[in-house]
């Protein structure tokens, strides 16, 4: 119950950002760039989060959904309503092969992360490699769905918010049924998980699944809002390490860390701006401190300081 | 075809050396370093900045590996220090992040402060011809700094008391500690020795074209790559994955060319993985 | 409804080859429904290998395992597991992150064949089991806090709330002081008259297997060396020490 709470919560939050902003586009590109973090970060939960799954192709799943839809789009003449569906799926379908493939071969953790790796590598290269199709590093300009969805500044917020928001009671859903107590099981531990018959090899594949689904979804909701997609937006430098970064500071494993954690990178994003080039190192100490200071992210802070079981 | 498989193995010692660094860290300190790549970058700076102020490139780039190795020797006594108290998949972790955000910082300081230092060293003889094939003579050398490293290291790990130790702890930290060997000590040696190993990789790289500031990322992730292949524990493994990888890239350069070369070394390299998840030796050592 | 005599676990001329030297050498053997058939044998001859072919964990490279005459070999351990052959490993590996009640509750919900005859929660199933083993004082506590023997409890109540056929335990006692081995073996005793689990029990602690199983079965360097009745095996042991050499089996 605490969960659904927690998610109203921060959906009367998310909601009334807007409102705050008044009719800043800066702002308001900033604050919807945030949800999209956010639904990355929810995504990451599930794979690395919940069932330890390292994925380091979070920008190529993202990509390939974004990259199939626009493509389609434009070179059939489909209309994105049938291409965003089938870029999803794609990108679902893949993030459950690998995860598939890798717990049947018994990789690790840093095996399937360099496996990941490689994808995303590929997905890069073939999109600069690609060029007829792809514009390559000049990317390809996109628009809105039309009528007034993924248009304009306040429209597209509430897309994306609403995205987030599925993202949310999905992950909440899961997580108070079966799947969730599976998830915790084989995290703690996978022979004891699979000796007491929870079936680890289909609950890591669900989790990869709705995991890259939803990467897929936010890749293609992105692609469209944001105007231009060109491989750099969904490069391992401008997501995976953002999105770990973004998940390990808000909290692993918990319903609010992607969102405080998604929050939390925004803001410090616009406080390093100003200093230009030197804003990846600042970005470095902070994820040293910030990780060394507190492991359980912002979250188990929150709990602490509130003691309140923040779920 | 002769000279294709010899652009093959010269790449590929390269990434052999390149990657080794991560294979002994992670091997004896369970530590994935993030920032192994830019310990080779350091190492090419620091050359380079030497060379402009009118050292020699010999001199420059000895010092500048030991400026690698030393480097790694600090990183180990301060960064990962707060890693080396938990074991296992926690500690995997912290120092994943811990390394990455060190690789970040190294990234941003050299960009920041030295933007545009390059290494670039050139031989005084451009190429060599041996039994009517012509070869770069800084594949030669850089070939045979490789392999002498390798031996080396062999020797070191086969050879002697602390290397015999080494392996120990690689197979058994409590075990190697109830056996009176001291795994922090040995482990801030191996970092530093991956540090000079990584900082020859950077040399290399200067002698063979030019590295660049920016070069820390794309090293990292050759070097993980490599690693992986090989098995992660395995030092013949990471040896065998180099040369092979690098076999694959020069085939794959010449019959195909352009972009399509990197993704056949990555799917490669995927293949492997999941063909050999314990890496290419596994059954073999 | 079944008689006794029923074979309810096979194995047929199990091998499992590890590298080039058999862990297990042509090992057959039958388990009868509501016994206790103590496996016991020197340190490497086997018996943990044997558990680990039973349960899924490993596959073997000839030979078949047999549950209820359905043929399971190479099915995956949470499949074996859901049919109702629970394993209970040496050292204990809870769910850290868990309270004693939810360790329990897991083997409930996923494993969990009701073999009380009424439909009842996954929580009560595992209230169930947790008051067998003497723990539902300690149902709410994380269960890191707990100590070996209770850790080992807790591992033996999530395999009982799974409801299961067989429960192949691997050494309930080591680690263990004689009062706890004493109440250890006196709580299988019971789970088997009580819940009729039929059990297969790999142990060191001599005493405890010789005063509590019906069968024992001898394994040393992967294969089969002797069988029967305690009594049986004792005096054979007598009689062919040579053979086995010093058998480190004879612990207190």
């Amino acid at each position: 119950m605490a969960r659904y709470a927690t998610l109203l919560l921060v959906g009367v939050i998310l909601a009334l950002v807007p409102l705050t902003t008044g009719g800043s586009p800066y702002y308001s590109r900033i604050t919807t760039l945030m949800l999209v973090l956010m639904v990355y970060a929810v995504a990451f939960n599930m794979l690395f989060g919940h069932t330890k799954q390292l994925f380091l192709c979070l920008g190529a799943l993202a990509g390939s959904s974004a990259y199939l839809s626009v493509v389609l789009t434009r070179e059939l003449g489909l209309s994105p309503w049938a291409t965003i569906p089938l870029g999803i799926l794609v990108a679902g379908f893949l993030g459950g092969l690998f995860s598939y493939v890798s717990v049947r071969r018994g990789l690790g953790v840093i095996f399937l992360g360099v496996v990941t790796l490689a994808f995303s590598l590929i997905f890069y290269n073939l999109v600069l490699g690609l060029r007829e199709l792809t514009n390559g590093e000049t990317g390809i300009v996109t628009q809105g769905l039309g009528a007034g969805i993924l248009e304009g500044p306040r429209s597209s917020y509430y897309m994306l918010f609403a995205l987030l928001m599925i993202a949310l009671v999905l992950y909440s859903a899961l997580m108070s049924s079966r799947v969730g107590v599976a998830f915790r099981a084989l995290s703690d531990d996978e022979l004891t998980a699979e000796l007491a018959g929870i079936d680890v090899t289909r609950y890591k594949v669900i989790a990869a699944t709705v995991g890259s689904l939803l990467m897929g979804a936010g890749g293609a909701f992105y692609a469209y809002y944001t105007g231009l997609i060109s491989p750099a937006l969904f490069s391992l430098i401008s997501v995976d390490i953002v999105v770990l970064i973004t998940l390990v500071f808000g909290g692993m494993g918990s319903l609010v860390g992607p969102v405080l954690g998604g929050a939390a990178v925004t803001v410090i994003d616009e406080l390093v701006r100003p200093f230009g080039q030197l804003n990846v190192l600042v970005y470095g100490a902070l994820l040293i401190v910030l990780f060394l200071a507190f492991r359980g992210g912002l979250v188990a802070v929150l709990r602490k300081t509130a003691k309140l079981p923040i779920p | 075809m002769v000279p294709i498989l010899i652009d093959g193995i010269v790449y590929g010692l390269q990434l052999s050396l390149l990657a080794v660094g991560i294979t002994l860290i992670y091997g004896l300190g369970g530590v994935l370093n993030l920032a192994h790549g830019q310990f080779a970058v350091v190492a090419g700076v620091a050359a380079a900045l030497l060379m402009g102020n009118g050292m020699g490139a010999a001199p420059a780039s000895f010092l500048g590996v030991a400026a690698a190795g030393i480097f790694g020797l600090l990183i180990d006594r301060s960064l990962l220090v707060p890693a080396y108290r938990y074991r296992g998949e926690e500690r995997l972790l912290l120092g994943l992040v811990l390394t990455l955000g060190l690789s970040f910082v190294i990234d941003g300081y050299l960009n920041l402060s030295h933007p545009n230092v390059s290494l670039t060293i050139r031989l005084p003889m451009p190429s060599l011809t041996v039994l009517g094939i012509t070869i770069r003579s800084a594949a030669v050398v850089t070939s045979l700094l490789a392999i002498l490293a390798f031996g080396l290291l062999f020797l070191f790990l086969r050879g002697t008391l602390l290397g015999k130790a080494i392996r120990s702890i690689i197979q058994n930290e409590v075990g190697a500690e109830l056996c009176g060997i001291s795994p922090s000590r040995t482990r801030t040696l191996i970092v530093a020795l991956s540090g000079l190993l990584a900082g020859l990789a950077g040399v290399a790289q200067g002698l063979f074209s030019s590295l660049g500031t920016e070069m820390g990322v794309e090293f990292t992730i050759l070097a993980l790559i490599v690693a992986v292949v090989g098995g992660v524990r395995s030092i013949n493994g990471t040896f065998v994955a180099g040369i092979l990888l690098g076999v694959v890239n020069a085939l794959a350069s010449y019959y195909m060319g352009a972009y399509v070369t990197l993704i056949i070394l990555l799917g490669a390299a995927m293949l492997t993985i999941l063909i050999r998840p314990s890496g290419l030796l596994a059954y073999w050592t | 409804m079944s008689p006794r005599n029923d074979v309810v676990l096979a194995g047929e001329r199990l091998t499992k080859y590890f590298g080039g030297s058999p862990a297990l050498k042509d090992v057959s053997f039958r388990v009868e429904q509501g016994e206790i058939l103590g496996l016991i044998g020197p340190n490497g001859a086997g018996k943990t290998t044997l558990l680990n072919v039973i349960s899924g964990i490993l596959t073997p490279s000839a030979g078949r395992v047999l549950f209820q005459d359905r043929d399971i070999t190479g099915m995956r351990p949470h499949a074996i597991a859901r049919l109702g052959v629970a394993r209970v490993l040496q050292t204990p590996r809870p769910f850290l992150s868990m309270t004693v009640l939810e360790n329990v509750e897991v083997g409930a919900l996923f494993g969990g064949r009701d073999r009380r005859g009424k439909t009842s929660t996954a929580v009560d199933q595992a209230e169930f089991a947790l008051r067998l083993m003497g723990l539902h004082d300690k149902r709410d506590h994380p269960v890191g806090s707990l100590n070996l023997q209770e850790k080992k409890m807790v591992e033996l109540g999530r395999a009982l709330a799974m409801g299961p056929e067989v429960t192949l335990i691997d050494e309930a006692m080591s680690g263990l002081n004689p009062a706890e081995i004493e109440d250890s073996m006196r709580l299988i005793q019971r789970v088997r008259d009580e819940l009729k689990v039929t059990i297969v029990w790999v142990e060191h602690v001599m005493k405890a297997i010789m005063g509590a199983a019906e069968r024992v079965m001898v394994l040393n360097y992967g294969q089969v060396i002797a069988g029967g009745s305690p009594g049986e095996v004792a005096r054979d042991e007598g009689g062919s020490r040579g053979r086995t050499g010093s058998c480190p089996c004879s612990g207190t």
